[in-house]
């Protein structure tokens, strides 16, 4: 008796088991990075698209961007890695040149597609003649003023270098008088060396300074409008001492604390920026302008290029299923969904023309300063190992020049010579 | 049949030590010996190519500089807090004394990373403990930055290592003490030593070779360390604290130069291989003492 029932369990747990066999195509999606609201946000769009698609299956999993290129690159280069995936559009030129990305231009319904999208930020997905993305979120980076110090001290944000440099003056102060500075009027994120780059070129191309040629063959940051821009930088923290002395250190933890408790005046940040105020400051006032320009080229402080980013969702070109990851990437961008980008504050801009252009778009405070910036901004060159020079060459040297290790001249000459020796190469 | 039976029982545990410790390790030597890239095509033998390209590079003596300083410095600085707490701990008894054996062992059952994290906060310019205390009865000025001061950054990670490393030494030390005859203490003191006599005669050469096993572990465990400087400063600001085990994933993972990164892990299992041999061959010579 005892064996029969026994037996019975084993066929019924068996039979449990075999039932379940799941047919559906399982797609695997890396979502990098994103506030906890965007990220609750994609969830519920996944299970949407998995209700309204029965045959598929998505695989979500969440990683941080400190590690997208070491994640991405150990699993592509053995022919495996996720069949979606949301990286930075400059990206396109690095992982689209080197064949993981498949060219969404491909698809036939890519031409209808693409006119949800503003075509400056659908641009940056391109690389020669592919588009390797669809636009996920926009970002300018500008300059981010703590209204309530500017207010008591009864200045306006900076618009040219000297009045940029006159604010951070004036800003760095001793605020209780025991005889040591507690207050600085800029800080710059040091502690993460792509975070930094990101931070300096709004500068350099305000300053009307290009990366590279055009022809993506000549580093050209060691210009005389380039070392001016990183001359700036460093005679406030050497001679002004405006700059958090510890700059060095901080990641965007830090300069977010420094910021909510009045301990800084001015930060360069993007879209994210009054989220992650608002989060640990609620009703802290900023001022979101312009990074400031060159004393003369006032004449382009509307039209003078900041740096642009954005992400945008990717297939790998080895999947077993493109339609229906296109299918999947398309719910996730399209014109309806993209008006959550709207509606609340998921770290970043909307990228489609009806979404940006819908009544509820105006009542975004920051919308128009970044729209504007959007609009004349430029992404870092689409050269293969531009990631790579900005972060590993550029950010170094241009921070031994801000504290004084080189001058800015010397850093921009070597890091150029580096830089254009692993351009070289790759040619 | 009876003859193979032992090595087949042993194979699984044999096959498994050799996929998880020989494959990996005989592959790294092969890769220093190759041109790998993750980002580009390559794959050729390239000879002593990529041990070159360490040797030359500056960043490589920097972090061996910084390295050897990191190792030296902070197991020598731990072991000098290890036996000043075993010292205290030896020479009181009671349930005192063994709930404070346990509060002083906390940092060694800490997680490195908790840890790392949790000194980079108490070391924060702005907001940390550390300079509060300080400046509060003037020793510092406010603000000042521990881990963003190129001069300060590796002297911070160091004592965040000796933290972590220094109970292990005061059990260790504390072990030693207790072994000491108490004979030794009795005749020294009927010859009329002092106290500092006594130590530096008596405790001193006792606590030899365990001062001896202590350092070379310390210097080998920093040698390896990888968390606490990664958790705190990632080798910066500039490279200032930047060690051997940060810049081999530095190497390997930033620059994706799987063949370099694969070199200098060589060097380093080369190093400290040759401690652990200096190791081993003290414990043989203890115990044939």
């Amino acid at each position: 008796m005892r064996r029969i029932v026994l037996f019975a369990l084993l066929c019924a747990v068996m039979g449990v088991s075999c039932g379940k066999k799941d047919d559906a195509v399982v797609l695997r999606d890396w979502n990098f990075g994103g506030k906890p609201r965007m990220i609750e946000w994609l969830r519920q769009r996944v299970d949407q698209f998995e209700r309204s698609h029965p045959g598929v299956r998505i695989e979500q999993s969440q990683k941080s961007w400190n590690m997208i290129r070491e994640l991405l690159y150990a699993d592509y280069s053995v022919g495996l890695g996720p069949d979606v995936v949301n990286v930075h559009a400059n990206y396109a030129a690095e992982f689209g040149g080197a064949g993981y990305y498949y060219p969404l231009n491909r698809f036939p319904d890519f031409r209808e597609v693409s006119g949800w999208y503003v075509p400056h930020l659908l641009e940056s997905t391109r690389y020669r003649e592919d588009y390797y993305g669809l636009p996920c979120s926009g970002i300018a980076f500008v300059l981010v003023c703590n209204k309530d110090l500017f207010d008591k001290e009864g200045i306006s944000p900076p618009r040219t270098w000297s009045e940029f440099r006159e604010a951070a003056r004036r800003l760095t102060k001793d605020t209780d008088g025991d005889g040591t500075v507690d207050q600085y009027g800029l800080v710059l994120l040091g502690g993460d060396k792509g975070g930094f780059a990101y931070r300096l070129a709004p500068f350099f191309l305000k300053a009307g300074a290009e990366i590279l040629s055009d022809d993506l063959k000549t580093v050209r940051f060691n210009s005389p409008r380039g070392v001016a821009a990183l001359r700036l930088l460093a005679d406030m923290y050497q001679v002004d001492h405006s700059v958090t002395p510890g700059f060095l250190a901080y990641t965007l933890t830090e300069v977010n604390d420094l910021f909510c408790s009045d301990k800084v005046a001015m930060s360069i940040e993007g879209p994210w920026f009054r989220g992650m105020v608002d989060d640990k400051s609620p009703g802290k006032k900023i001022y979101t302008v312009p990074v400031p320009v060159p004393d003369d080229r006032i004449a382009d402080y509307d039209t003078a290029p900041t740096l642009q980013d954005m992400v945008m969702y990717s297939i790998n070109a080895r999947t077993k299923y493109p339609e229906r990851a296109w299918e999947f990437i398309k719910y996730l961008r399209n014109e309806e969904a993209d008006m959550a980008w709207i509606r609340e504050d998921l770290g970043a801009l909307a990228t489609t023309r009806r979404a940006l252009e819908s009544p509820e778009a105006k009542a975004l405070a920051d919308l128009p300063v970044y729209m504007n910036e959007l609009r004349h901004a430029r992404p870092w060159p689409a050269h293969p190992c531009m990631i790579a020079i900005a972060s590993d060459i550029f950010a170094p040297y241009t921070e031994k020049a801000i504290v004084g290790e080189l001058t800015p001249q010397a850093a921009l000459d070597q890091a150029a010579r580096e830089a254009q020796e692993m351009i070289d190469e790759k040619k | 049949m009876k003859k193979y039976t032992p090595y087949l029982l042993l194979a699984p545990a044999l096959l498994f030590t050799g996929f998880i410790l020989i494959y990996p390790v005989v592959q790294n030597l092969i890769n220093s010996f190759r041109d790998v890239s993750l980002v580009r095509p390559g794959g050729g033998w390239t000879g002593v190519l990529n041990y070159e390209r360490v040797f030359s590079d500056p960043v490589f003596w920097l972090a061996f500089r910084n390295t050897v300083i990191y190792a030296l410095a902070g197991t020598v600085l731990a072991l000098i807090v290890g036996l000043l707490l075993a010292l205290v701990l030896d020479t009181n008894t009671g349930k005192m004394c063994s709930a404070a054996a346990c509060l002083y062992s906390i940092p060694w059952v800490i997680s490195p990373v908790v840890a790392g994290f949790a000194w980079k906060w108490l070391l924060n310019d702005h907001f940390g403990v550390l300079n509060y205390w300080l400046s509060s009865i003037g020793i510092v000025r406010n603000g000042t930055s521990w881990l963003g001061d190129p001069r300060l950054a590796l002297v911070c990670v160091m004592a965040a290592r000796a933290w972590q490393f220094y109970p292990f030494a005061m059990v260790m030390f504390l072990a030693g003490l207790q072994s000491i005859p108490g004979e030794q203490y009795e005749a020294a003191s009927v010859d009329g030593a002092t106290a500092l006599r006594k130590f530096f005669y008596i405790t001193l050469p006792n606590l030899r070779p365990v001062s001896s096993v202590l350092l070379l572990l310390g210097v080998i465990w920093s040698f390896n360390d990888f968390t606490m400087v990664f958790v705190m400063t990632r080798g910066g600001p500039i490279n200032a604290s930047m060690v051997l085990p940060v810049l081999v994933r530095e190497f390997s993972f930033v620059h994706f130069d799987l063949g370099k990164g694969s070199a200098l892990s060589i060097v380093i299992f080369a190093m400290l291989f040759t401690l652990s041999y200096l190791y081993l061959r003290m414990l043989t010579r203890r115990e044939r003492l």
